[in-house]
């Protein structure tokens, strides 16, 4: 995976979310699922409703410490990867075609 | 006309013929039955409940009868008919009633998609709902009728209903159902609680109901706007604590409490979304305290 890949929210339109705090609930109409996504997977999923287009890792790490204060010992590249993983499992995030 | 007011007899010929015509707040049961026990429980638990005319809308026509053939005289049985099918197996003639009042739980949650429907007791202070979503050995069914004991509104003790266009809590004031070790607590702690015989041997274990208090049955129409949600937690000799809880995490035990959620979609997603939003949430684990716990919850609806 090259920090060059594009990702962004699968299917957009399907998607509904509230924010409660630094958590977000989700739900996907295209497979009648509901996440609760954890404060970092949330700031991601929302860079990519935000960004239809797409974005890559360096744009979503630079989104997430522009907004949030992040520890100074986290790797935030390693830990917003992790959470794109994690979001394409769920079929929210997908990566974006070349 | 409730049932209490019925002339004598009355009761008894309705179960036996055209069926009796019962409002359970929002929703019209139509209900027959031969056997005495379903009769004499309708009478103790539905007796401030409005009898219908046979001319009035009924939702649902349903029926406990007994099973036919030598099942009348080798331990007989029971069965539930809703439309003049069993949806279900039949059980002891023992749980007739029981298995009406899980019947109707069936048909309202099956059938009323007009509210979203959350597996989850009820009640109301100051017009505001506090709802207890939880899966059963939670204790839920004893703080709710333990808070109903103590002034609380009961709005439902088990089938939370929200309507889908105004976000309000529906009143559906029916039995409070107990179980096993509970049906003792709330004898010692509600001892003016009418509550009918234990039924043994049920497939949840030793079952009693408890009558709904008249007002909530006669506020049946007040419905409520969120207040709390709180996720009970009974471990026995637990020390009490009612601690905040996240609100995607009440929404999520919202979600998987809910029986139509999936039916709604989208729109099931927005409704809870809204009503988390408008409530505290927090998580109460307790170990049996019931008057301290009590006193807990009051406070709750005068901090708010």
């Amino acid at each position: 995976m090259t920090e060059q890949a594009q990702w962004r929210a699968a299917t957009p339109q399907a998607l509904a979310w509230r924010r409660f705090d630094d958590e977000i609930v989700i739900y996907n109409d295209a497979t009648g699922s509901t996440h609760q996504l954890g404060a970092l997977a949330s700031e991601v999923m929302l860079s990519l409703i935000q960004n239809p287009s797409g974005m890559d890792l360096r744009a979503l790490v630079g989104a997430l410490t522009a907004r949030v204060e992040v520890a100074a010992d986290l790797d935030v590249a390693i830990e917003v990867q992790r959470a794109l993983d994690d979001l394409t499992e769920l079929h929210l995030a997908a990566r974006a075609p070349a | 006309m409730i049932v209490s007011e019925l002339p004598d007899g009355e009761l008894h010929r309705l179960l036996g013929r055209s069926g009796l015509r019962l409002r359970l707040g929002p929703i019209v049961a139509n209900i027959a039955s031969p056997f005495e026990t379903v009769e004499a429980a309708l009478a103790l638990h539905y007796a401030s409940h409005e009898v219908l005319p046979d001319s009035e809308f009924a939702d649902f026509h349903v029926a406990v009868d007994p099973v036919p053939g030598l099942r009348r005289w080798i331990r007989p049985q029971a069965y539930f008919r809703f439309d003049a099918n069993p949806p279900f197996n039949p059980l002891a003639a023992s749980q007739a009633f029981p298995l009406l009042e899980w019947g109707l739980n069936w048909c309202i949650s099956a059938h009323c998609h007009q509210y979203l429907i959350i597996h989850g007791a009820v009640v109301e202070r100051a017009g505001r709902a506090l709802v207890m979503p939880a899966p059963p050995g939670s204790g839920k069914s004893t703080l709710c009728a333990a808070l109903v004991a103590r002034g609380w509104r009961l709005l439902s003790d088990e089938l939370t209903l929200i309507d889908v266009e105004t976000r309000r809590f529906v009143p559906l004031p029916r039995p409070v159902s107990l179980k096993n070790e509970s049906i003792r607590i709330i004898a010692e702690f509600w001892p003016e609680a009418r509550m009918s015989p234990v039924v043994h041997d049920t497939l949840k274990g030793s079952v009693a109901h408890v009558r709904p208090p008249s007002a909530s049955v006669q506020l049946a129409d007040q419905t409520a706007v969120p207040g709390w949600i709180v996720l009970p937690a009974f471990r026995a000799g637990e020390p009490m604590a009612l601690t905040p809880l996240a609100k995607s995490t009440g929404f999520m035990r919202l979600v998987e409490n809910a029986f139509n959620y999936s039916v709604l979609g989208r729109r099931g997603f927005d409704i809870l979304a809204d009503v988390v939003a408008a409530s505290d949430c927090r998580e109460f684990r307790y170990g049996g305290q019931l008057n301290d716990a009590i006193a807990v919850f009051d406070d709750l609806a005068r901090v708010r």
